[in-house]
């Protein structure tokens, strides 16, 4: 079982006021603003809820792309991959876009198209995103 | 309504287990960070992990729910302080699984009790994006406590 956290301050109404991502359990990033303004018009240099989504599902996908691939006997050499969340307020996410490029020595293009629909399917992200009306994925060797 | 779209970056190089990832925010460039597998299952020795910007992700959509409930009842918050904590479990037959994420709010709110913060929280759970996308797969929890502010005890 593993764990992680995230601390999150808020000060003020929504559209006036701001927040923060005081720190995660790692240490890896913060303190990070977030603004309603940020989130729903221009990022203007500040992340938000669904860029962090992007962030963990590209992550999560890659990490089981990668394993899928060295479990076949044809590790990739590189994996970059795109997530593109699709946010309308007043509804939720609508979309994930997942796009992935690699380079993976000894391998077709249908045998990495396959490898990367196992992925999408199965990284922990995905499953707990499977409520997204439509996740896509756009696979190629680079 | 306005359709938002925002997008992350990675690269990852080598074997899930040998190699190494670098995940880049491309709509805001607000962070650049590496992650890899030992310090997803393991200790994170300073790296972040999917589940963590799950809990980063989760915490700052509640929080902005929150701080929407309780402007529209009349009471903005001086001050929220939200943590969210996001479970991963090997489950069964169904592989690694998010499992649960636990949201624990702290507020000062002038004006406001306790039972009306609660409300606020349940609110904002139901009014949270996030909470009802893992709540399809994950057990999902809420709890808040009303904080005494730098002039007092809680109104």
């Amino acid at each position: 079982m593993t764990e992680r956290t995230a601390e999150v301050t808020w000060q003020g109404s929504l559209t006036e006021g701001s927040g923060r991502i005081e720190r995660v359990g790692s240490g890896a990033f913060g303190p990070l603003d977030v603004t309603w303004a940020s989130r729903a018009e221009e990022p203007a240099g500040r992340t938000s809820p669904e860029e962090l989504i992007a962030a963990a599902h590209a992550s999560c996908f890659s990490m089981a792309l990668s394993n899928a691939l060295a479990q076949a006997g044809t590790p990739a050499k590189r994996l970059s991959t795109t997530a593109t969340v699709t946010f309308v307020p007043g509804t939720g996410i609508t979309r994930v876009a997942l796009t992935v490029r690699g380079t993976v020595p000894g391998l077709d293009e249908a045998s990495f198209r396959e490898k990367a629909e196992g992925a999408k399917v199965g990284c922990p992200v995905s499953k707990a995103l499977a409520a997204v009306p439509e996740i896509t994925l756009d696979a190629a060797l680079a | 309504m306005p359709r938002i779209v925002r997008e992350a970056d990675v690269v990852w190089e080598g074997t899930v287990a040998r190699g190494e990832g670098r995940l880049t925010a491309a709509s805001s460039g607000a962070f650049a960070l590496p992650f890899g597998l030992a310090s997803r299952v393991g200790e994170p020795e300073g790296k972040t992990s999917p589940e963590e910007l799950l809990a980063a992700a989760h915490a700052s959509c509640f929080t902005m729910s929150l701080g929407s409930e309780l402007a529209r009842a009349g009471t903005p918050p001086e001050r929220l302080d939200v943590r969210c904590t996001i479970t991963m479990d090997e489950v069964a037959g169904r592989g690694h699984l998010i499992v649960a994420s636990a949201l624990d709010a702290r507020g000062v709110v002038p004006g406001a009790d306790q039972a009306a913060f609660e409300a606020a929280a349940a609110a904002a759970h139901e009014g949270c994006p996030f909470s009802a996308l893992i709540g399809a797969s994950a057990t999902v929890t809420v709890t808040a406590t009303l904080e005494a502010g730098e002039g007092g005890g809680p109104a």
